[in-house]
């Protein structure tokens, strides 16, 4: 194991390698170039023993990466944003075939308006697609969850492909230590994968990914789908205790941080995490039980941890970097839809939206956010959803909005 | 059928019914059997999808009631009305399938002047002369509206179809009766069942085998059955199998084509390119008579 | 290449197979010309093959528990079955290669479209496969129209045709896309032109195509009688003239060179192939559109005059 610095990229690029995935398809999209470039790099020094290549277009992409998974090769891709929905069709197509493989998403924003900046709406898209969903708070986890994700996909219970996803220009592009696993440790881990039946020989013909006729053969595959992801919560559970063993790193499904003794918690997903943790231990120094709560595994949702961890809780405050636009943030209906009915379930679930495209979120706003979550908690009232946004930001917006006005005006008086 | 239902439903509407009219679409193509359904009330109809129940039953093509898989007959019981396109009467239909309901027929053989009887205005008359509440104007109107894209001589045949079956049947008007709406009281139970988790092996969409085709019975959608003449076949061996496009003729060793009835489609591509003119086109009732006359004999 | 071209199994119209490995009982409708097509494509290439398809009437070959192949599929999407193929062939060569399966075990790859598919939503991905040279065989079953949905107009519909979506006494107003030059243009090792009603000719590109590798594609001229409006009987006469008049010239596109297979010597004049289907009834009743009958028919003679 050799400890060095790598970009989340790196990391993702690394983790591919040390799975011995056998086939990339590959696209390129701002911000995960650098994925495919490294893994082509490698290739092309005869560094690694893999084939890539490279299609006109996300859609092909997954197509090509679910029909060689189909075939019986493992297979490693990567995307971002547009083009995640660009490929949406075939992603939810090729969970249906049950066929494993692991996709990298690299969070971006969602056009209109086109963004680079990172938030996690895209990737919120293929929620229900039969993908699985690891979602990354630091470049180590990158790199480790993409040698889990493989472990989880192709078990038997489950037979899945699977996103492992990271946050854009946070982790993409940003430097860290990482413990890079040697290749026989992380062989030792995740052992070659076994197509079993469902693969393409000339000896064994199969139809695969056929139509069916009415709503009861539909209904069965679809549920059999939808069965085999929930499995994947206690082959998760497993295979992140056998990594723990064998590498020393814990990749709980759910990450709690100081939240044993928490009145307030903050939940949500991705790499703005790290900060939220900076923000419980400041809070801590001013005296206030504040922890956090990190889903890792968002697809199966593991909802009897999520339970557990929060019960008893008086407020929790849901940060999503991510807005399904008229319902609101993603991860606060779907974690009230979890806790609803719990007899211990915490009183009060503030909603807060953050984050998009990009924007920070400043250590202040986390202590406000407690602070409203901590007061609605003890008043007993809601509050309305909140979207994350300063008197300064809409100063600055409105000195934009006067140039795109006034130059559409001056035009027209012309 | 679906002409015949939506002839139905607009003869009802007009008649101040909410109606509910659809055809049942599947995988089916052009030749392949059809359902098609309509429900009629004085109240707005909540109920919705595939009739369980049916009060009246319209067979346009009778070599499909006999067979089980065809389910013309699922759901029917002794107050359901059958009206069968066929050419023999009704008595031999109540013998033949064990009914004790009221069965009747309408003939299939066209007007003295007609190439062949226009049986879904035929069917749509009789059907609501049955019904006791649509009136003759209600349902010559429905007739014009829903055929307004043919051809005018095309749509006075077609209107005189069926006010001809509408008074031919005016013995039975009325017959049919209103099913009774479904207890909640007592109720049969559904008996849901625990989905069990399932390997991939048999729970993805995937065939594991090869040509399982061949159990679909696709001769049930043949209307007209492609006959080999072995007197004037001269065993060329490739023309009528290759241009079959169902590949549903093969050729024994010594070259003599033989073609498989159970998936046969009737689309007589083969009378067509046969060179000697050695397979006829026989209409599939008269075919299924010979059997069961060589059969018994 | 075209000495061993010249080998031919099918000389003559008794070479063909008497037997067929296609299973009955599919859902196309009575008459289909595009599965009489496949059915003879897939009696030359034999029961190793993958066939990748595309959203289309071919879709419905393999409904759950019921497949006609002998040999393998997968149903992708309407857009991209030659990323499908590529997915399945690179998959393959890589099993190959690791030593994971015997030589043996291996498969063709070949893509099954409709034209909807070819011409229009997934001509980008065939044409990225065949720049990538992909080891693969694409064939087109041309209807002329998105006949699974009710033949709309698609990119292969031909001028003036009614279809569901032009409904006009002029019929479709676009012009058929010429897929065939398309392909060639992007110079993949095989291009051809074949009908279901030319079996010896189709037996011919079809064997002189496998043995080939590269990207190889055939456009199937499919007479379809549901979407064309004809008697379903009537599926070889309307191919078979569809040749003689013409409008389907049977050619090859092969080390950068188009031939034609076949060249009428007297073309019988067009009209005889478009008044036998309904799709073009609006061209003679209720009177004649000389104009645009003439101009169809002028367009197949230049088409002629150009290939001569």
């Amino acid at each position: 194991m050799s400890r060095r610095l790598l970009t989340g990229n790196g990391a993702a690029a690394w983790g591919a390698r040390l799975s011995d995935a056998d086939y990339v398809p590959a696209f390129p999209i701002t911000p995960q170039t650098e994925i495919i470039e490294t893994i082509g790099g490698w290739i092309g020094r005869g560094e690694w023993d893999a084939r890539m290549v490279t299609l006109e277009s996300e859609h092909s992409m997954v197509a090509a990466a679910g029909a060689a998974a189909a075939t019986g090769v493992r297979v490693f891709t990567a995307t971002s944003s547009q083009g995640l929905l660009h490929a949406m069709e075939m992603v939810y197509t090729v969970a249906g075939w049950r066929a494993p493989f692991v996709m990298v998403n690299v969070s971006r924003g969602v056009s209109a308006p086109i963004t680079l900046g990172s938030d996690h709406t895209d990737v919120m898209a293929a929620r229900d697609s039969g993908f699985l969903q690891i979602h990354c708070s630091t470049c180590q986890e990158v790199v480790d969850s993409v040698l889990l994700a493989y472990r989880v996909g192709e078990d038997a219970r489950v037979r899945l492909p699977v996103l492992v996803n990271l946050d854009g220009f946070h982790l993409s592009f940003t430097r860290e230590p990482v413990e890079v696993p040697d290749i026989e440790a992380a062989r030792g881990f995740l052992p070659a994968f076994d197509p079993g039946e469902l693969r393409f020989l000339a000896s064994k013909p199969v139809s695969q990914a056929v139509a069916v006729l009415g709503g009861g053969p539909y209904s069965y595959f679809r549920y059999e789908t939808h069965l085999a992801a929930q499995n994947a919560v206690a082959v998760y559970d497993e295979a992140a205790s056998d990594f723990e063993a064998r590498f020393g790193r814990s990749h709980p499904a759910v990450e709690a941080y100081r939240s044993e003794d928490a009145d307030v918690v903050f939940y949500m997903i991705g790499s703005f995490a790290t900060k939220a943790k900076d923000a419980v231990d400041r809070l801590r120094d001013a005296g206030q039980a504040v922890g956090l709560v990190r889903p890792r595994l968002l697809r199966p949702y593991p909802v009897e941890s999520i339970r557990a961890l929060l019960a008893g809780k008086r407020g929790v405050a849901v940060i999503d970097q991510n807005l399904s636009l008229g319902k609101g943030g993603v991860l606060h209906a779907e974690l009230a839809s979890a806790l609803y009915g719990c007899p211990d379930a915490p009183r009060t679930l503030a909603s807060f939206v953050g984050g998009l495209g990009g924007r920070e979120i400043a250590a202040e706003e986390f202590y406000e956010m407690a602070r409203v979550t901590r007061e609605a908690a003890e008043s007993g009232r809601t509050p309305e959803p909140r979207l994350l946004y300063t008197e300064d930001e809409l100063r600055e917006l409105r000195k934009l909005q006067g140039i795109a006005v006034a130059e559409r005006h001056d035009t027209g008086a012309e | 059928m679906k002409t015949a239902s939506r002839i139905l439903g607009s003869a009802f509407f007009r008649e101040g019914f909410e109606v509910q009219d659809a055809p049942r679409y599947g995988a089916e193509r052009r030749g392949a059997p059809i359902f098609a359904y309509v429900r009629a009330a004085r109240e707005p109809i909540h109920e919705r999808g595939v009739i369980t129940r049916p009060d009246l039953v319209v067979v346009a093509d009778d070599s499909l009631v006999s067979v089980a898989a065809a389910g013309v007959l699922v759901g029917a019981s002794a107050r359901t009305v059958m009206l069968i396109c066929s050419n023999d009467d009704a008595a031999v239909w109540r013998e033949r399938l064990g009914l004790d309901g009221p069965v009747f027929t309408l003939a299939c053989e066209p007007a003295p002047d007609d190439e062949v009887r226009f049986l879904g205005a035929a069917s749509a008359g009789a059907a609501s002369r049955f019904t006791g509440v649509i009136g003759r104007e209600s349902l010559e109107h429905a007739i014009r509206e829903e055929l307004q894209d043919l051809r005018p001589e095309a749509v006075e045949r077609n209107v005189g179809e069926g006010l001809t079956a509408f008074d031919e049947m005016e013995a039975h008007a009325g017959c049919l009766s209103e099913g009774t709406i479904r207890s909640a009281e007592a109720y049969e139970d559904p008996n849901w069942v625990e989905l069990p988790f399932e390997g991939v092996e048999i729970s993805a969409p995937d065939i594991h085998g090869a040509a399982t085709s061949v159990q679909v019975r696709t001769g049930l959608w043949r209307t007209m059955r492609p006959v080999i003449d072995y007197d004037r076949c001269n065993r060329c061996s490739w023309i009528c199998t290759t241009f079959c496009p169902d590949s549903a003729i093969h050729a024994d060793a010594d070259r003599t084509p033989r073609i498989d009835y159970d998936n046969c489609k009737g689309c007589l591509v083969c009378v067509a390119v046969c060179p000697p003119h050695a397979i006829a086109a026989v209409p599939e009732q008269v075919a299924v008579a010979a059997d069961s006359e060589e059969a018994s004999t | 290449m075209s000495e061993r071209a010249s080998e031919t199994a099918f000389r003559r119209m008794k070479d063909l197979p008497s037997t067929h490995l296609l299973g009955a009982g599919t859902a196309t409708c009575a008459g289909c010309g595009g599965l009489q097509a496949i059915h003879e494509i897939y009696d030359v290439l034999g029961e190793k093959t993958i066939f990748v398809n595309a959203a289309g009437c071919m879709t419905l070959l393999s409904i759950y528990p019921f497949t006609p192949f002998r040999g393998s599929w997968l149903y992708t999407a309407m857009a991209c079955a030659p990323a499908g193929a590529q997915g399945v062939r690179d998959a393959l060569d890589i099993l190959k290669d690791k030593g994971r399966i015997p030589a043996e075990e291996d498969l063709r790859v070949v893509v099954l479209t409709g034209d909807g598919a070819a011409y229009g939503m997934g001509l980008s991905s065939t044409s990225a496969a065949i720049d990538r040279d992909l080891d693969f065989l694409y064939i087109c079953y041309d209807n002329e129209g998105y006949g699974n949905t009710g033949q709309q107009s698609s990119a292969g519909t031909p001028h003036a045709a009614r279809t569901s979506t032009h409904r006009g006494a002029l019929g479709y107003p676009g012009f058929k896309k010429d897929l065939f030059s398309i392909w060639a243009a992007n110079r993949p090792a095989y291009v051809a032109t074949v009908t279901g009603a030319e079996p010896v000719d189709l037996a011919r590109k079809v064997e002189k195509a496998a043995a080939m590798r590269g990207p190889r594609l055939l456009i199937a001229l499919s007479p379809c009688p549901t979407g064309w409006s004809y008697e379903p009987k009537d599926s070889v006469e309307i191919g078979r003239l569809a040749v003689e008049t013409g409008v389907w010239p049977l050619k090859e596109y092969v080390d950068g060179r188009v031939v034609h297979t076949r060249r009428p010597r007297k073309r019988v004049p067009v009209e005889e192939y478009l008044r036998l289907q309904g799709r073009f009834a609006h061209l003679f009743e209720p009177e004649r559109n000389d104009a645009l009958l003439d101009e169809i028919q002028a367009r197949v003679d230049a088409y002629w005059e150009a290939a001569d």
